[in-house]
């Protein structure tokens, strides 16, 4: 499928919800998507553009815009376009809905994002920490003003 | 998994460490009697950090860090990650270099294919398939350490070329070993098609449909084994597969046979790849010309931007996300490593199974624990 | 039946007895250490890597090496498992193998054409002690697995449980096809009946059917589910440590070895030996014994290559093997035995 129909399709049918949508080339475009509605994009995605292979679902931390992103990377397993979508979320109290039930490989990823950021995924059937240790839960990380355990001397972070 | 024991279950962990484990990982069996009934996995045993640790090195240091995620395959891992900076700064490497990087990938899936298939021999008690399998790949790690200097965790590619030139007379010393693992590989196939008790193990076992599996989001042998050719090699070519000719190596039957047949279907194309690449290197320099680029690198700044990156792991879809703020040091990188998802899709696999199956399935997905983990 | 001795050695019949009996308790230690050797070695010839080469020549001391490593090993036990079961189980396992031993004759001398074998007791029902015996051994893995107190050791014991219920049966129907077409229970009257023309030829299916059996009974590949490494660490034995580990894994060998010693006696042709050879002075004393050893130790070494050679089996299809397969066939062959012995003995 073309990258441009895509994109064109996605902003004719959630005008509100998508923004600032860039095609970088023939097989990679991304967009910004309001955290309300990301997972009905993904349903759209998946339904009707064949988007049916979730590669991440991964966070970021842009502490100086005072904000988190979560990134979605949607591919297909029939055309080579990857899609990747980013949702906003303030700093303070981070939570988004799960895309679990679009996606059942969404399940790890987005564990790990929580016990690496603290971003809270609503309606996933086992939020519970992968990765880390039981008594990590509540350091989150990979933060950028993360300091360290349990001794608070972690240097150089950006 | 957490409800209340009946009077014939057990709770049994395939623990972090097991005889039959590629990696530590946590197996918590519900079993009743033999079979299989729930089933958890728990991994963080060999988590290292290697995302927060990238947001602290240069870009330079952090090659040989992405080594380590998973070191079986270290040169899959580095020309993801180089990949994924190169693309940030405009650059690309000439032929040369080009195909220098397809012959090592090819010849690091070879030996990635012959260790699993030799595990999965062990892991049904088939021991003496996994003597087999070592032998051979003794033979294609000479290979690659004439080049690289290293049998594992080799930090030879750079960014817009690779480290050395390939030494003299690597052609001739190649081709026969290369003769010989296909005459073993075709062993392998003749030994496993006729060995009755094998066959009785594996046909059949661990069944996944192609729709299943596309949901599950699997990639890689276990992806192609139930007949989706989904490879990154033909969809999004990246490095000189354009111009190499080779086949998607794809199995119907999606049961742990057509695993280990699709393994051995892609030694034979890798052999045939890197015999095509060492008629059509082109000579040439190793680093683009009229830029910086070069053995020594110089303090790179990478423009700010953003790139996903994906290459074709022996075990699946390898992604890289980069995120750079335009100083020395990576903002975020994000790795998708392939074995992940496949790991997630096993609990669900294995309920209504036999203890010996579980060996059989997670045996034949051939797995690295440690890029699970990260 | 009985041989005849002379006058003078009556009295010190059982002192003989004892010091045969004795001896051949040491001995087979030091024949289980040599197949121990023997496999090491012949499972590397067949992965193409050497074996023990450095302790001694050939790597030949080896074995004693491993032995003083074993003893000198703590000899731990976990916290909750049950004190009696886990001290006193080798006890129950090697009881096994000795009881087994005192009945199995390991050559004959002709000493002027007459023909003495060399056995700790000679009974007219050996065949029917040795298989009742020989099943003793479960007892000791039981109670091994069961007092372990660990998941592993319970799931070996339970998949023992089932080889051994589904192989037995197969075994001892092939042993009485043997014992009815020579019309005795006596190993000894077995081995001599067969003469020249040996038991496989006369019975070809209860041979693979016996030696299926018998190497299901003594667990050993394709049939050690029981103690398979790659899915229960090491099954029943997974909790013994320093030399009760090293009974047990002995125990094992030494089934192994009066396993073969089991199939060279009732279809190989025993000790049987051409006339002239018998009738000879030396080569009476010694052909005999050196020609079953031959061939125990060719029974042996096919046996050690089936276990590198072939992947193992899942435990539902060993049970599945047993009953369905190997039952019927022993059946045909109980009824070809009766048959074949009627013609013969017309």
């Amino acid at each position: 499928m073309d990258v441009r129909k895509i994109i064109e399709s996605l902003t004719s049918t959630f005008p509100e919800a998508i923004s600032e949508a860039v095609v970088e080339s023939e097989i990679r475009a991304r967009a910004y998507v309001d955290k309300e509605k990301a997972k009905e994009v993904c349903q759209y995605l998946k339904d009707s553009l064949q988007f049916d292979h979730l590669c991440s679902v991964c966070g970021v931390d842009y502490i100086k815009r005072n904000e988190f992103e979560v990134v979605y990377h949607i591919a297909s397993y029939d055309h080579p376009v990857v899609l990747t979508l980013k949702a906003a979320l303030p700093r303070e109290n981070p939570e988004i809905e799960s895309v679990v039930s679009v996606y059942w490989s969404a399940n790890w990823y987005e564990r790990e994002t929580y016990e690496l950021f603290g971003i809270k995924f609503k309606n996933h059937p086992n939020l519970k920490p992968l990765v880390l240790p039981e008594d990590m839960l509540g350091e989150w990380p990979l933060r950028k003003d993360y300091e360290g355990f349990p001794n608070k001397t972690a240097k150089n972070l950006v | 998994m957490e409800e209340k024991l009946e009077a014939n279950e057990m709770i049994i962990h395939l623990g972090p460490q097991h005889p039959m484990q590629p990696g530590p990982f946590r197996l918590n069996l519900r079993l009743k009697g033999e079979t299989v009934v729930g089933a958890d996995i728990e991994l963080g045993f060999i988590h290292k950090g290697i995302e927060k640790i990238l947001e602290n090195k240069t870009y330079l240091q952090g090659i040989t860090i992405v080594d380590r995620v998973c070191y079986l395959v270290a040169l899959v891992n580095e020309e993801c990650f180089i990949g994924c900076a190169e693309k940030l700064l405009g650059i690309e490497p000439p032929a040369r270099a080009q195909y220098i990087r397809v012959i090592l990938e090819e010849l690091t899936r070879i030996q990635s294919h012959l260790l699993g298939t030799g595990e999965f021999g062990e892991f049904i008690g088939f021991v003496s398939m996994f003597m087999y399998t070592i032998r051979e790949r003794e033979d294609i790690l000479s290979l690659i350490d004439m080049i690289t200097g290293a049998r594992i965790t080799h930090s030879y590619l750079k960014f817009g070329g690779v480290r050395d030139d390939l030494p003299e007379g690597f052609k001739e010393r190649a081709i026969p070993i290369l003769n010989k693992v296909k005459k073993a590989v075709d062993d392998f196939d003749q030994m496993f098609h006729s060995d009755r008790i094998f066959r009785e193990r594996t046909v059949g076992v661990g069944v996944l449909t192609a729709d299943a599996a596309k949901s599950l989001g699997v990639s890689g042998p276990v992806l192609r084994a139930t007949g989706v050719p989904f490879d990154i090699r033909k969809n999004e070519p990246y490095l000189v597969y354009k111009d190499l000719d080779f086949k998607v190596c794809t199995e119907t039957a999606g049961d742990c046979f057509a695993r280990v047949q699709v393994r051995l279907n892609e030694i034979r194309e890798s052999i045939y790849i890197i015999e095509q690449c060492l008629d059509q290197i082109p000579d040439g320099p190793l680093f683009p010309e009229g830029t910086p680029y070069g053995r020594r690198t110089p303090v790179m700044r990478v423009p700010a931007g953003e790139v996903f990156h994906r290459v074709e792991d022996p075990r699946g879809e390898m992604g890289m996300y980069m995120i750079s703020d335009g100083s020395d040091k990576p903002y975020r990188v994000k790795i998708r490593g392939p074995y992940y998802p496949t790991l997630q899709a096993l609990p669900p696999l294995i309920i209504g199974t036999t203890v010996a199956d579980v060996a059989s399935i997670s045996g034949s997905m051939d797995g690295c624990t440690s890029e699970a983990d990260r | 039946m009985v041989i005849e001795i002379p006058e003078f050695i009556v009295p010190f019949l059982p002192w003989i007895r004892g010091t045969i009996g004795l001896s051949l308790v040491g001995l087979i230690f030091i024949g289980a250490m040599g197949a121990v050797w023997l496999e090491r070695k012949l499972s590397a010839n067949i992965q193409s890597r050497m074996g023990p080469c450095r302790v001694g020549k050939y790597g030949l001391l080896q074995l004693v090496a491993d032995a003083i490593k074993l003893f000198t090993k703590e000899d731990l036990r976990p916290l909750n498992a049950d004190k009696l079961l886990f001290n006193n189980a080798p006890i129950f396992i090697m009881a096994s193998v000795f009881l087994v031993l005192v009945a199995i004759p390991v050559g004959a001398v002709f000493i002027n054409g007459t023909e003495y074998p060399l056995a700790v007791t000679e009974m007219d029902i050996s065949v029917l002690y040795i298989e009742a015996m020989s099943a003793i051994s479960i007892f000791g893995i039981f109670m091994v697995a069961y007092g372990s107190n660990n998941k592993y050791s319970l799931l070996g014991a339970f998949r023992n449980f089932a080889r051994m219920v589904g192989y037995e049966v197969p075994l001892g129907i092939t042993v009485v096809s043997v014992a009815v077409m020579t019309g005795s229970l006596d190993i000894v009257e077995i081995s001599r009946a067969q003469g020249l023309i040996w038991n496989i030829f006369l019975q070809p299916i209860g041979f693979f059917v016996f030696f299926v059996a018998i190497m299901a009974d003594m667990g050993r590949l394709p049939f050690d589910q029981n103690e398979s490494e790659e899915e229960l660490i090491a099954g029943w034995i997974t909790e013994y440590c320093g030399m009760r580990f090293g009974l047990s894994y002995f125990a094992e060998y030494m089934h192994m070895i009066l396993g073969s010693f089991l199939i060279a006696l009732l279809f190989l042709g025993g000790w049987n030996v051409p006339a002239f050879v018998a009738n000879n002075a030396v080569l009476g004393l010694i052909a005999p014994t050196g020609f079953l050893l031959v061939k125990v130790v060719f029974v042996i070494m096919v046996i050690i290559g089936l276990r590198w050679a072939i992947p193992r089996f899942r435990i539902d299809q060993v049970v599945d093997l047993s009953w369905k397969r190997l039952f019927p066939l022993a059946l045909l062959n109980l009824v070809w035995a009766v048959g074949l012995g009627l013609y013969l003995g017309a």
